[in-house]
């Protein structure tokens, strides 16, 4: 049996990717609304707000696509 | 280090090709179950066309693998807990991805990757950004996964046996204990964490070649 088709290998994977993908589009989207606020628009706080929405609903989506490209 | 790391990958290869039987060896049936689930992960995910990427992707995860595993030998080095290594084999893949992705598509490759398939026309305000958001995330997420499992395998090894030596014979056995049953689950994250990043590079450079 090709470990690419065992099921305990292959769930393994996906749930560590899962979980750092949350993470990273969170950070990527916090710190792109930072750049925003400190270097384009000096609007302190709304950048890092909108930004960290965005990231939020990129991470949950990404994962949520994630899970469903698994689930077959 | 690294080169330590090749020269072994390079000589567990040899080694296993050297004798052409029909009947495999030990070591032979080894490379060829290797070669086997490499060519079961790209066909997964990239389709039959992406077999012209075997020779990259199945280097990239023999010398994660081995980085990984090597790097368990206690006094060795392990490679990949410094992000700097995993960040450029992350931004390296990614950077190929984009590469493919222009050339295979020309233009139409930046409104493919940036609106997914049928969005709405209200929504592409919103949607643009989030995309552009998860296509930066994804270099980030693939170097940062790879690093902090290694590391953090490391130091949990490292608080466990420090705490074995300072616990003595008195207490020392049951840090003792805690680090070899570890020992076992670091040996199967060096494997599940080189597979996730082969299985996440076929991917991107599946979604660069089938663009939806």
């Amino acid at each position: 049996m090709a470990p690419s088709q065992d099921p305990v290998f292959a769930g393994l994977g996906q749930a560590m990717r899962v979980g750092t993908d949350l993470l990273a589009a969170l950070i990527v989207g916090g710190f792109i609304g930072w750049l925003v606020d400190s270097y384009v628009l000096d609007s302190t706080p709304w950048g890092v707000a909108v930004g960290l929405v965005l990231g939020l609903i990129t991470g949950i989506r990404n994962a949520y696509r994630a899970a469903q490209r698994w689930q077959t | 280090m690294m080169w330590v790391v090749v020269g072994v990958a390079s000589l567990f290869l040899l080694k296993a090709g050297a004798a052409k039987s029909l009947v495999p060896s030990k070591i032979q049936s080894m490379a060829e179950l290797l070669v086997e689930f490499i060519q079961g992960i790209i066909q997964d995910t990239m389709g039959p066309s992406g077999m012209r990427y075997f020779p990259l992707i199945s280097s990239l995860f023999l010398f994660i693998l081995f980085c990984n595993l090597l790097g368990l030998i206690p006094g060795t080095y392990t490679v990949t807990s410094q992000i700097i290594v995993t960040g450029v084999f992350a931004i390296g893949v990614y950077g190929l991805s984009l590469v493919m992705g222009f050339k295979l598509h020309g233009a139409k490759f930046l409104p493919g990757i940036l609106i997914p398939p049928g969005t709405p026309g209200w929504l592409l305000p919103l949607m643009i950004p989030i995309e552009i958001i998860s296509q930066i995330a994804r270099p980030i997420s693939l170097a940062v996964r790879l690093f902090a499992n290694m590391t953090a395998g490391h130091v949990i090894l490292g608080v466990l046996v420090g705490l074995t030596i300072t616990g003595g014979l008195l207490i020392g056995w049951l840090p003792f204990s805690f680090t070899i049953v570890l020992y076992g689950l670091e040996v199967g994250i060096a494997f599940i964490q080189a597979y996730i990043f082969t299985v996440l590079t076929c991917v991107y450079m599946g979604d660069a070649i089938h663009l939806h």
